[in-house]
């Protein structure tokens, strides 16, 4: 196993220090910039980010839009767990509806501070609009999440109760969060179990046409922007959820695994980085119809948009993030047997599709609007500023910092014997 | 001019009848409508600037400007002209996508902005084919020009006080309104006041007889961007 972990090792024997401290401390600078970014975003407006009535939406847009299919593509994996009982991927099931649950809390981080009047987030829910793609949007963020706690909830009672017995933090905070439930027998399981069934039946629906594919919606329906104006581009939605979302699970589950110490199953990964592939190279495929369709149309804006994504001076984020490092390397790692059968080749391809979807999300929000809609108007230009990076970094921050205090405090180990 | 409370405002929006008793010259209400003659605008950018100074608004916001593209090589060079004001569209994108329905049509034809309900989220920018929508990010022409902060346009005849304090536009979308507060007192839009060329016409187009209504069935008429179905109340000629 990795070598750090090693070292990791020796420092716990040594002087019994908390071998996340360092972690810990990362996370709390992380949080610090981001708080600091925060202050200067709340003082200024949206004066201090570099968007324009051009540009009008940017980074914290498309780190929203790439949380939202972390989040479905999570969540979608673990309900494809429970409902087809895909039996030998259940161990990821919990971290799969954690990280969906996370994820979907830093997209709604990041599309607050993009609203324009932060104080008026709640002027969605209080008002609606019945042509509004968005308007739905929101209460299906809000039916959606109330959904993931439940299936965590369920995924969890057993667990917790066991865990609720004896002294200590763990103990309390399991005793707090089993909600009076008593039940740890075997049929009780088995009644949670059948419980994440239905979840997950009500849920995949609503993630996949509800929220994310929603939230490719919300761009298809928009035919200023051609670029966007197509009814495949919610189905690439979702299936670019279901890449990252299956990669960050894998990460998850092998640091995770890494960290604690507990042995990491290859056939699991190698499973999980099978399903990445899969729906990587469909995702692959109809982005090139997409290409091809809008090149044939002929049609000025969606030209100007492809060519803005192939030879602006950011296309760089197109063939090197979103097609090197998001495509060829984790299909290139997966091909060879060395490194797909081994956990650190595939925690690398894991990675680096986590890092490629980032490039995806960024080249869908913002290049099609540097193309100005009639000519004439000015053409668009973007790049973060220190605060929209900033803030960006203390969300993500918080959600670590969740993460990590939930698989701390949390039964997120499913034991192997759970397995029936 | 008496002086409207937001609810009159509102009702005035809604019950059409409410504000055609008002007007009480008619018994219609006036749709109004915008008709630029493009062979009579000499792109001198006096619209803008009257719109600007009219609206007061700040640094980024401009609900109109003049497009101007350069066609052909020297010494076949031709230069066109295309002022653009808020299309007040009768199939508004904007208004379809609004997420709080901030943005909605007025019974007069006016798509109008409900500042104070607007969230900010931008989404009206990105769907308006015409680029007619801009944020309000909160500068100020305070230190170029005096004064600027010490009051507001009276947008949709609501006072909105001093610039910067909690009335004002700002971190909100804002667009041409066709100056519906000098509407309110039966004065016209100020870019059509001041054209040097004449180039712009105003009026309601559900009267037959009004000068809008023939010159938007001249053969030289068209609109921008006719294929998005938007369906737009500011008309151009050829």
């Amino acid at each position: 196993m990795s070598t750090q972990l090693t070292v990791e090792q020796k420092m716990t024997k040594t002087n019994k220090k908390d071998p996340l401290t360092l972690w810990y401390v990362f996370l709390v600078i992380l949080l610090a910039l981001g708080a600091v970014a925060l202050a200067a975003r709340v003082n200024g407006g949206l004066g201090t980010t570099n968007l324009t009535s051009s540009m009008p939406w940017g980074a914290w847009v498309s780190f929203y839009i790439y949380f939202v299919g972390m989040s479905a593509g999570a969540f979608l994996l673990s309900s494809l767990i429970h409902v087809f009982d895909m039996k030998h991927l259940r161990k990821v099931g919990r971290d799969a509806t954690l990280v969906a649950i996370i994820s979907m809390i830093l997209a709604l981080c990041f599309i607050l501070l993009d609203l324009g009047r932060m104080d008026r987030f709640w002027h969605a829910l209080w008002y609606g609009n019945i042509t509004s793609v968005l308007a739905y949007e929101v209460r299906f963020y809000g039916i959606y999440i109330v959904l993931l706690l439940t299936e965590l909830y369920f995924s969890l009672r057993h667990d917790l109760i066991l865990q609720a017995k004896g002294d200590g933090l763990k103990a309390k905070i399991a005793r707090l969060l089993k909600l009076g439930s008593k039940d740890a027998t075997e049929e009780g399981r088995q009644k949670d179990w059948w419980m994440l069934k239905v979840l997950g039946g009500i849920g995949i629906p609503i993630a996949i046409f509800g929220v994310h594919g929603g939230t490719g919606l919300l761009f298809a329906v928009v035919k200023a922007q051609p670029y966007w104006n197509t009814a495949l581009f919610p189905v690439i939605f979702v299936v670019s959820a279901l890449v990252s979302g299956t990669a960050l699970v894998t990460v998850i589950y092998i640091i995770r695994n890494w960290a604690t110490g507990e042995l990491v199953e290859q056939s699991l990964v190698k499973s999980l980085a099978g399903w990445m592939i899969l729906f990587l190279v469909v995702d692959v495929g109809l982005q090139v119809f997409e290409i091809l369709v809008g090149l044939y149309g002929l049609e000025h804006q969606e030209i100007a948009t492809l060519f803005t994504i192939f030879t602006s001076r950011f296309s760089w984020s197109y063939w090197g993030v979103q097609l090197v490092i998001g495509v060829l390397i984790p299909i290139l790692l997966y091909i060879i047997s060395r490194t797909r059968n081994s956990t650190k080749g595939m925690l690398v391809a894991a990675i680096a599709v986590v890092i490629g979807i980032l490039g995806v999300r960024f080249n869908i929000v913002i290049p099609a609007l540097t193309v100005p809609v009639l000519p004439g108007l000015p053409t668009g230009y973007y790049f973060p500023t220190l605060v929209e990076w900033g803030t960006s970094l203390g969300v993500m921050g918080l959600g670590l910092l969740i993460y990590t205090v939930s698989a701390r405090y949390l039964p997120m180990d499913t034991k192997a014997n759970d397995i029936t | 001019m008496k002086k409207l409370t937001r609810r009159e405002l509102l009702r005035n929006n809604f019950i059409s009848t409410a504000h055609a008793a008002e007007k009480d010259e008619t018994s219609k209400e006036p749709k109004w409508a915008m008709v630029i003659d493009l062979a009579k605008c000499i792109g001198c950018d006096t619209c803008t600037v009257a719109c600007k100074s009219e609206n007061r608004t700040p640094p980024g916001v401009t609900y109109n400007v003049v497009l101007t593209e350069e066609k052909g090589n020297y010494p076949n060079v031709k230069a066109t002209h295309v002022p653009r004001p808020c299309m007040q569209c009768d199939r508004p994108p904007c208004a379809q996508v609004c997420p709080v329905k901030a943005t909605y049509k007025m019974t007069n034809g006016i798509t109008a902005i409900d500042y104070d309900r607007c969230i900010g989220c931008r989404y009206c920018i990105v769907a308006c084919p015409y680029g007619a929508r801009y944020f309000d990010f909160g500068g100020t022409y305070e230190q170029e020009m005096l004064a600027y902060d010490e009051v507001q346009a009276p947008e949709y005849g609501t006072q909105r006080g001093k610039r910067g304090s909690k009335n004002s536009p700002t971190s909100v979308t804002r667009k041409c309104h066709f100056c519906y507060h000098r509407l309110l007192r039966d004065e016209e839009p100020a870019c059509v006041e001041v054209c040097l060329g004449d180039a712009r016409y105003f009026g309601d187009l559900s009267n037959p007889n009004s000068i809008v209504s023939k010159l938007a069935k001249s053969p030289r008429a068209f609109y921008l961007k006719e294929e998005m179905g938007t369906h737009p109340r500011v008309i151009y000629l050829k």
